[in-house]
């Protein structure tokens, strides 16, 4: 299947330094894409590209589609009314589904003619969503949607796009850096580390593709030379090892499926390591 | 996108139209009153072409309300252009910027090119019909007080609020505004940056416009005091019997004794020495047939300055880095 998003070596630099290098990744339709990594990873600097606030340095990026794009900072016009905020996404888009938008707000409570400064950051943030939904894109781009949000707007927002995806033929991007907000809506995993992705795939397969092991620390280099480590811990006697293929073990180690936060703190504190589609990227052990 | 551009701009584009209100009403008020009164005050056989009729009394009462209202609106062709670049032309991108908000407007499927391209269009505009109709009322106005005794060249303030000048000034003023935005991407420090750009701006060309063109040049003899209160005065200087320009006519010619006080005794005597010596007074100056040739050359100048800052704000707005 084409992906909606695709990016082939992207850079980006601003001045001397690159913010994104050699970036490759494909999103594929109708997937709901979690991008995490570090401050200063490059998430919002690879999201600007895909929404055309940023010009490519090096290489491309590929929308097939509409995009809409819902910057960090929930950006509205703060002196608008609701009401003219949905006139000023009217106008500003051919496509524009007013009666889906105007429901939306109805069953949110968000009072069409109040300011948008008037309203609570949560209602800020269900209506920029709505002005970008209201679009009917083909990708919806979220950067850190949930930052800044109490708990109870946080469920909200994310129960709106899951809403969103399942009704209509919708591929999402969303960034955050807490990986525990994304553990039960996102399908696909993109792991930006220092402007490069270091992981790229369905988080299913990414998870099922890898083991963490625990046993004796002594008998961890001989474990490790048998498989691709991606990280390796310990404390004292035990050694805990993330890694790629299972190996036959010693008795002494357990063995068990690894969780998302976990594979993504793995990869994130072992920056050699990679697991990227594609036969030149498969599989670089630590 | 219009609409929205009125959204957006609404409250600059109301107060501006509503001072220009208020401005044309005092002007009206103002030029009725003086109608009337000359009408009750003026000899009844009115030569045309004169505001006070040839009469004194009447020219006196008639300058003073005309000072009256020009000390009101005399700080207008310095003040209006800063406050048009401060409130119309720094916050159209510096807000956008400030707020984040160029991230929701550019990412819209209208392509930023022509969102930009309706707001210049549409702001631009307004502000030139705005200078237009200040110069077209401030004309209208002025020769009730002032026909027959001045013109609008003289004096460059008044020069500046007349003819195509208030609009040159205004459009100039919001490229300024809109480039210093883009600049700094924060309203305030880029409203400071236009208002003291529009005060360089005015000194410049104030010095810059006695060069529009080749001043003309008449030679006095037997007075110092060049007698047409209308014209620019470039220069002047003394000229030897033999036709030679002296800055200085040296002492040896004719002695000449510090004035003590308000007397201008000395002064006279030696200057009448001079012409007595063959001397005379050479002045260079622009006379007020020029008028429109003035108004033209300063217009061009700040249309392309105007030209040149948009364009500057156009590229930054475009080329899309962070």
């Amino acid at each position: 299947m084409t992906p909606v998003l695709e990016t082939t070596g992207l850079g980006v630099r601003y001045g001397r330094t690159w913010a994104l290098r050699d970036c490759s990744l494909a999103v594929p339709r109708g997937r709901v894409a979690a991008l995490v990594g570090p401050n200063g990873a490059g998430k919002t600097t690879l999201m600007h590209t895909a929404v055309g606030l940023l010009k490519p340095s090096a290489g491309q990026v590929t929308v097939r589609g509409e995009v809409a794009f819902v910057a960090q900072d929930k950006p509205l016009y703060d002196g608008f009314t609701v009401a003219e905020m949905l006139t000023f996404g009217r106008r500003m888009n051919p496509r524009w589904d007013e009666e889906a938008a105007r429901d939306r707000l109805g069953r949110l409570g968000i009072p069409l003619e109040r300011r948008v400064g008037r309203l609570s950051g949560g209602q800020q943030a269900q209506v920029a969503l709505t002005l970008a939904l209201a679009r009917r894109p083909a990708l919806l781009v979220l950067d850190e949607p949930l930052a800044n949000l109490d708990p109870l707007a946080r469920h909200d927002v994310m129960r709106a796009v899951m809403a969103e995806v399942a009704a209509h033929e919708l591929t999402v991007l969303l960034s955050s850096h807490v990986v525990s907000d994304l553990t039960d809506t996102c399908d696909w995993l993109i792991v930006l580390n220092g402007g490069r992705a270091q992981v790229s795939g369905d988080i299913e397969d990414l998870l099922d593709g890898h083991r963490v092991l625990t046993g004796p620390a002594g008998l961890a280099e001989g474990v490790a030379a048998r498989t691709r480590v991606v990280a390796a811990s310990g404390s004292g006697r035990q050694a805990t090892l993330l890694v790629r293929d299972r190996p036959v073990l010693d008795p002494r180690w357990s063995d068990r499926r690894p969780g998302l936060d976990e594979l993504v703190l793995a990869y994130l504190r072992s920056p050699g390591s990679a697991a990227l589609p594609g036969p030149a990227r498969q599989g670089v052990g630590a | 996108m219009i609409w929205l551009t009125w959204r957006q701009h609404r409250a600059q584009i109301l107060v501006t139209a509503g001072f220009l209100a208020v401005l044309g009403l005092l002007l009206l008020g103002s030029a009725v009153e003086a109608k009337l009164y000359v009408a009750e005050h003026a000899p009844p056989s009115c030569p045309a072409g004169t505001a006070y009729c040839g009469d004194l009394d009447v020219a006196v009462a008639l300058g003073e309300r005309y000072d009256a209202v020009y000390s009101l609106f005399g700080w207008m062709p310095l003040v209006l252009p800063a406050l048009i670049g401060a409130f119309w032309g720094a916050p159209l991108l510096g807000r956008e910027y400030e707020r984040g908000t160029h991230r929701l407007a550019w990412t819209q499927a209208m392509p930023v090119r022509r969102w930009l391209a309706v707001k210049l269009a549409v702001l631009g505009g307004a502000v030139v019909a705005g200078g237009l109709a200040l110069s077209a009322m401030v004309s209208l106005w002025r020769p009730v007080f002032r026909d027959g005794i001045d013109s609008t060249f003289g004096n460059i303030g008044v020069f500046n609020m007349v003819g195509v000048a208030p609009a040159a000034w205004w459009l100039f003023a919001f490229a300024l505004g809109t480039a210093a935005g883009t600049l700094f991407r924060r309203t305030l420090p880029a409203m400071a940056l236009t208002v003291a750009g529009v005060a360089v701006a005015m000194f410049t060309l104030v010095t810059l416009s006695d060069h529009y063109a080749e001043p003309a040049r008449t030679v006095l003899t037997g007075t110092v005091v060049f007698d047409e209160p209308d014209a620019r005065l470039v220069g002047a200087t003394w000229l030897d019997p033999a036709g030679r320009e002296v800055a200085d006519p040296p002492s040896s010619v004719c002695p000449r004794r510090v004035d003590a006080g308000r007397s201008s005794r000395n002064a006279e005597a030696w200057q009448a020495c001079l012409f007595g010596k063959g001397y005379r007074y050479a002045v260079s100056y622009h006379p007020p047939s020029r008028f429109w040739r003035f108004q033209w050359t300063e217009a061009a100048i700040l249309t392309l300055a105007a030209a040149a800052l948009g364009g500057l704000a156009v590229r930054r707005t475009l080329r899309r880095r962070a």
